[in-house]
């Protein structure tokens, strides 16, 4: 609980651990709020004056209308900021969005790293393709990943966010390059083409079998054409690697350095705590610098413990104490203070639930981590106002 | 044709997007056969032992175990399906080891579009078939937790892409048998579960859709989840909307008072139900419209999701709500005979 007690240096810490990073990524479990939260901490970092863009991959139209456009594409827009004005603020920067469209993504992939426009059609049309594209663990994540690099590499911004797509093992993200490299490797590949480069060897230190007998069984499984076919696409589309454990390496050197912060997102229930703690442990493990926690969606704590204690009788008289109007002669006044006394407790639990999941959540990370707590709002957030409820809850203005 | 009453079936999806209760949903379906006294078998997908929290039975691995009487729980890894899958055709451990566990070979296999997912669905469609010494089936119940939307649709429909793609082998004739299953009413409903806001119930309409005329496999319910029950009636709502404001002009006013308003956080806490049940209720009346599916709304419970406890109430609600359903004399049977086919 301590921590909540000291909500402001924690915001202004996470301000200017942000202000120094040129990529920050929003991890968490799906249902958490990661795009909202990506949204706002790109929105403030272009209220204090940077050129910044949000990457999402959800396509949540009511942020897209909050932020004052229709929707996102995956070509990217400026957000008009003048409207925060009417909000008494004064924004110095710009604001860009774009929604990472993964089957795009790996298109771009296949035209800008195709060796010749023959190649190039021949990996667009095969048929395998699009399941490739996007299915194959790994493949969308590993897209994003060069989108987000060449965009770095371009220099145009100052500041990107990206909100990552929620998986259950959100790290594919990070660990995507690696995957792919290793599934499409020159020597998987070699096999189809070289059937003596099994032979010669005792795999795991298990006896060695014939090839034709692996390749039969094998073929036996997913039936021949298809291992067939697939082996003549992967060998198509191996052209596209040409380079690709460097740029893999290049990713990876970009999220390991000092220019990218991690934020991890969560919900206050125990169980996505738990989810959250286990991505924070990976990217810890791995030496990703991770900036902070974002907490959404916490109960406030509306009533206080002595006031729950009051009788009905009593919050009733106060239900007409000036500037109250008067209750309607319908309503009986000790009948609607027992609903509201109900209603109360009610959330008075879920309030305690929440603080106390966050604080074992506390207990179990760094002393110097902060740990951002957005309230819940009685609505969805689809306005500007909304938008900017939250980033005065994440940035308190000081 | 009335709505079946989803008891009678043995094969169970749940789907949805993240965040929604899937899970917890799925287990509490799960711990409501079995209470039933059906054997009952709840399968996760590839996920971190969401269950094993749940039920506090300990890890639960890739070995089946008994989590509570009659209900049993496994967290299906793709490697260990495809394991089970291959040791079923070729027999021999060791043949096994130098085929699939092969380096070179294994990273082949990861690139063989939807294998992950057909060994896994393979595992559940091997468990529904399974029978005991004397000929009857092992489980009466089987219940997968599918992967969340977007990843979900893809996962389901991988047997369908796979019989478009190949049209011979093993893995062909193990997506048509898995097909077969996932399309036959008799035997298999998917459930959706959502929340009643804007995102959530969007995408199950989509998704609704999409199950339907794409994959055409039977939907059984809409789950709609955490629904917060109306505590005030209209015209209590409409005077605690009244003194809000009133006491938020006093306070805009500079009246100290307004803020130490003995009633101050509790108008605020009635305002914030009141403004959640109004929501609510608009997102449950558009999927009664448009989900063309029977809907049983589960409560909000203001203790922690997550406990056994909560599992346990919503399995009781299930057991009362889901037989209901069947009763043509309802409103949402009505309802789904008038959309069947």
């Amino acid at each position: 609980m301590a921590r909540t007690d000291d909500e402001a240096p924690a915001s202004r810490h996470f301000e200017r651990v942000i202000s120094e990073r040129q990529v920050v990524i929003c991890v968490g479990s799906g249902g958490v709020g990661k795009t909202t939260s990506s949204a706002v901490i790109g929105l403030n970092a272009a209220i204090s004056g940077r050129r910044v863009l949000v990457m999402t991959i959800d396509p949540a139209r009511r942020l897209a209308n909050s932020l004052g456009i229709e929707a996102l594409g995956s070509e990217m827009q400026q957000i008009p900021l003048e409207r925060f004005k009417e909000l008494g603020l004064e924004p110095k920067g710009e604001l860009w969005a774009m929604m990472l469209d993964m089957k795009d993504s790996f298109d771009r992939l296949v035209q800008r790293h195709a060796p010749d426009p023959k190649t190039r059609d021949a990996i667009l049309d095969n048929r395998f393709y699009h399941y490739f594209s996007t299915s194959l663990a790994g493949t969308q994540e590993y897209a994003a990943s060069e989108r987000l690099h060449e965009l770095v590499e371009s220099g145009e911004f100052d500041l990107i966010v990206l909100d990552t797509p929620p998986t259950t093992h959100a790290l594919d993200f990070l660990e995507a390059p690696e995957r792919l490299v290793d599934a499409v490797s020159s020597r998987a590949l070699q096999w189809l083409y070289k059937p003596g480069v099994l032979s010669g060897r005792s795999g795991m230190g298990i006896v060695s079998l014939g090839t034709n007998y692996v390749m039969r069984t094998l073929g036996k499984f997913t039936g021949g054409e298809l291992l067939s076919e697939l082996g003549v696409f992967l060998k198509t589309f191996s052209s596209l690697f040409e380079g690709f454990e460097e740029r893999a390496r290049g990713v990876i050197d970009l999220l390991k350095s000092s220019a990218t912060g991690f934020v991890v997102v969560t919900a206050p229930d125990s169980l996505t705590v738990e989810e959250a703690l286990y991505f924070y442990e990976k990217l810890d493990r791995d030496a990703l610098h991770v900036d902070a926690f974002i907490v959404n969606r916490v109960h406030p704590r509306w009533v206080s413990e002595e006031a729950l204690a009051l009788p009905p009788e009593e919050l009733g008289t106060a239900l007409e104490a000036p500037p109250l109007p008067a209750l309607d002669e319908a309503l009986e006044p000790t009948a609607l203070a027992e609903l509201l006394l109900e209603n109360a407790s009610q959330f008075e639990l879920r309030a305690t639930q929440d603080a106390t999941s966050i604080a074992l959540m506390g207990d179990r990370l760094p002393k110097t981590m902060p740990i951002l707590q957005v309230p819940y709002f009685n609505r969805d957030i689809h306005s500007l106002a909304g938008l900017n409820k939250a980033r005065t809850a994440l940035f308190a203005d000081f | 044709m009335s709505s079946p009453d989803l008891y009678n079936r043995r094969f169970f999806l749940f789907s949805g997007k993240g965040g929604v209760g899937k899970t917890t949903l799925a287990a509490a379906f799960a711990l409501s056969c079995a209470r039933q006294g059906e054997r009952t078998l709840l399968m996760e997908l590839n996920v971190k032992g969401k269950i094993s929290t749940l039920f506090g039975a300990g890890e639960v691995d890739h070995e089946i175990r008994e989590v509570d009487d009659n209900l049993f729980a496994v967290n299906v890894t793709p490697a260990a399906a495809m394991r089970e899958y291959a040791l079923m055709i070729l027999k021999i451990k060791l043949v096994y080891r130098a085929v699939f566990e092969n380096r070179i070979v294994s990273s082949f296999l990861k690139v063989i579009p939807g294998l992950n997912e057909l060994v896994m669905l393979g595992k559940a469609y091997y468990h529904v078939n399974e029978t005991d010494e004397a000929g009857r089936p092992k489980w009466d119940k089987i219940i997968v937790d599918a992967p969340a939307t977007g990843h979900g649709i893809f996962f389901l429909k991988i047997p369908s892409v796979i019989t478009s793609l190949v049209k011979s082998g093993l893995m062909f004739e193990e997506a048509q048998r898995i097909l077969d299953l996932l399309q036959d009413p008799e035997r298999t409903a998917i459930n959706l579960v959502t929340l009643a806001e804007d995102m959530p119930v969007n995408e199950t309409l989509e998704l609704a859709r999409v199950v339907r005329e794409e994959m055409g496999v039977p939907i059984g319910v809409v789950l709609a989840n955490a629904v917060y029950r109306p505590l005030f009636d209209e015209a209590q709502v409409a005077h605690l909307n009244e003194a809000h404001a009133a006491l938020q002009a006093a306070a805009d006013a500079g009246d100290a008072q307004a803020q130490t308003h003995p009633a101050a956080g509790f108008l605020e806490a009635a305002r914030f139900r009141n403004a959640r049940v109004a929501m609510q209720q608009e997102y449950l009346d558009l999927l009664r419209e448009q989900a063309d599916a029977p809907m049983i709304e589960v409560p909000f419970y203001f203790h922690d999701r997550m406990s056994f406890a909560t599992i346990d109430e919503i399995a009781a609600h299930l057991s009362r709500e889901l037989p209901a359903l069947a009763n043509p004399a309802e409103d949402a049977a009505d309802r789904s005979s008038s959309s069947a086919g």
